[in-house]
């Protein structure tokens, strides 16, 4: 428990100490929101930040606990993972820490977002929907932390690591229909979106930041809100059952990877990512 | 006094290449045992596996009586290791490091920080205790990990090449500290290094070279053993010294300007000498060093591929 806790802890001051990527990871956001805003802004949606803003959260939620992944490479680079894993502490606690501060983070840099969001139209009318939104703001966090640590533990190379990093990120978050609604898309790029858990996390995220819950599947697949394959609507709810599931998954495998992993092959003399694995 | 370590048979090897073959050795408690070698020699796969980082591939390895393989927990929360690279969370400050290691350690609440200024006090290093890891010196980084090393009281002390890299102020430093611990605490302290000079400090000494274990014994005894001293003598009268030389049946090497005499026993060397005091201009004497003992065991010197 006291591993599980420390860990926490010193994800969150790593996060507060470094101011930059912290200023960097707000001013991004609302420059997404600029831009594809005012290039959707003649569209059918009726409140066009607010919808460019829930699927800018979600994304940054999604991105910042899929950097778990970097972060537990740089780890094994600097050698503090060695220190843990000489240690008595148990190596499924470590796991835990680190994947419950990812998730915090990630669940932070989306309600700030949010709270500067409220300023330029983000309206709440209920106060069930604060609660929802930070309720999906962890689940997803945790379900991408889990399959950043698992990405970490099965690295062998940190070069192609990065690549792969972008190469699984931008497609990700591109169709998914946070900034690009997915109507916009090709169908081909669509039948893809269908496979990516991104999509189910922004449609249900963005359905509980405007406040469309009371809507029923066909209005919402209207409006963009949830998907329909080949005539079979998949409702909010399901979405989420959809993300549970990918994160039960992936979060097992990242605990079994990351206890499981033979550390001693870590070549600690490389200087950066590249040669991390003798 | 009992045997904390105790390696018996131990073999690691990588696919074909052999890194550790068939070492067995014993450390007592309380001592301060040094494994000098050459890079490559096995010293890191050794330490490594005593950590419980790497496996064995055979034999038996033990530390206060617990088996590394079977019984990790208990070996680990039995040692302190400082690893040649560091190790430190260079984002978080010395005291940071400190506490998530006594969490990693189980060390009680309530002796904590009473236990953080004892070890920052032993390595000098009190004041700086909110500075953040990333910007300290190397010397002081590694000051810090043997500090953290210390926390939770281990009964034995890895340090993996301690000095490696550091300046030779802070090489003495990091000594002393190594010195007075020993004493203090009465850890024991299994060291590898490559700087010979470092290895007279230690009580036992075991060399080795291409993963075996070429001596073992007490510095005094290796040097004993395995070198002989030197007098380099300056005279006015170079015919009656060689004479002397030749009659006591002494080697020596006449050079330019100056004698060159090799012997097992220093003092019958001055005695011999004596007789011939009043022509002798210049002496000095030159007790062998650990490199000889390399150089002899071995064939060649200990840095030289570096």
């Amino acid at each position: 428990m006291q591993t599980i806790f420390s860990l926490w802890i010193r994800g969150l001051k790593a996060f507060g100490r470094n101011k930059i990527s912290l200023i960097f990871s707000l001013i991004f956001p609302f420059f997404f929101v600029y831009v594809f805003g005012a290039i959707f802004r003649n569209d059918a949606i009726e409140n066009p930040i607010a919808y460019m803003l829930s699927g800018v959260i979600i994304t940054t939620v999604f991105e910042s606990s899929l950097n778990l992944a970097s972060s537990t490479v740089d780890d094994m680079v600097s050698g503090f993972m060695k220190e843990v894993l000489v240690s008595p502490a148990r190596r499924i606690t470590v796991a835990i820490g680190q994947i419950l501060s990812a998730a915090t983070v990630a669940t932070l840099q989306g309600i700030m977002i949010l709270v500067l969001g409220t300023f330029i139209g983000i309206r709440f009318t209920k106060w069930t929907t604060p609660l929802l939104i930070l309720l999906s703001m962890v689940c997803v966090g945790l379900v991408f932390s889990g399959v950043g640590l698992y990405m970490a533990t099965i690295v062998r190379s940190g070069q192609t690591f990065q690549i792969v990093k972008t190469a699984v990120t931008m497609p990700l978050t591109f169709i998914s229909g946070a900034y690009i609604p997915l109507s916009l898309l090709p169908d081909s790029l669509r039948v893809i979106s269908y496979f990516n858990p991104m999509t189910y996390a922004t449609a249900f995220f963005r359905m509980v930041v405007l406040e469309k819950t009371h809507l029923l599947p066909e209005e919402l697949v209207r409006e963009g809100l949830a998907v329909k394959i080949n005539g079979f609507i998949i409702t909010p709810f399901l979405s989420f059952v959809i993300i549970c599931l990918i994160g039960m998954i992936f979060l097992t495998l990242a605990t079994r990877s990351f206890v499981k992993t033979d550390f001693s092959k870590l070549n600690r003399s490389a200087n950066d990512a590249s040669a991390l694995w003798g | 006094m009992l045997p904390i370590i105790e390696v018996s048979h131990f073999t690691k090897s990588y696919g074909n290449f052999t890194a550790v073959n068939d070492i067995s050795f014993s450390v007592e408690e309380g001592s301060i045992f040094a494994f000098l070698g050459p890079n490559g020699a096995g010293k890191s796969t050794t330490i490594n596996t005593l950590c419980t980082i790497f496996e064995k591939t055979s034999g038996s390895l033990k530390i206060a009586g617990y088996d590394v393989s079977e019984q990790k927990s208990e070996v680990r929360s039995s040692i302190g290791v400082v690893f040649q690279d560091t190790t430190l969370d260079t984002k978080m400050t010395i005291e940071e490091n400190l506490k998530m290691h006594c969490v990693f350690y189980h060390v009680p609440k309530n002796e904590v920080e009473e236990r953080i200024h004892f070890v920052l006090g032993l390595v000098d290093l009190l004041g700086e205790r909110k500075k953040l890891v990333g910007a300290l010196s190397g010397g002081m980084k590694r000051r810090v990990e043997i500090a953290r090393g210390l926390i939770h009281y281990p009964k034995v002390l890895f340090l993996d090449e301690p000095t490696t890299g550091l300046d030779p102020h802070t090489r003495a430093h990091i000594w002393e500290y190594i010195v007075k611990l020993q004493k203090e605490r009465n850890i024991t302290i299994f060291l590898t290094t490559h700087y010979m000079e470092e290895a007279e400090i230690c009580d036992q000494i075991a060399i080795i070279d291409g993963g075996k274990i070429v001596a073992h014994d007490t510095p005094y005894a290796l040097k004993k053993k395995y070198t002989k001293d030197r007098a380099y003598i300056t005279t006015k009268n170079s015919e009656e010294l060689e004479q002397l030389l030749i009659s006591y049946q002494l080697n020596y090497e006449k050079k330019e300007g100056y004698y060159r005499v090799e012997a097992e026993d220093i003092t019958h060397l001055l005695q011999v000498l004596s007789l011939h005091k009043d022509a002798i201009t210049d002496i000095e004497i030159r007790k062998g060093t650990f490199n000889d003992v390399f150089l002899e065991i071995t064939g060649r010197k200990i840095r030289e591929e570096e």
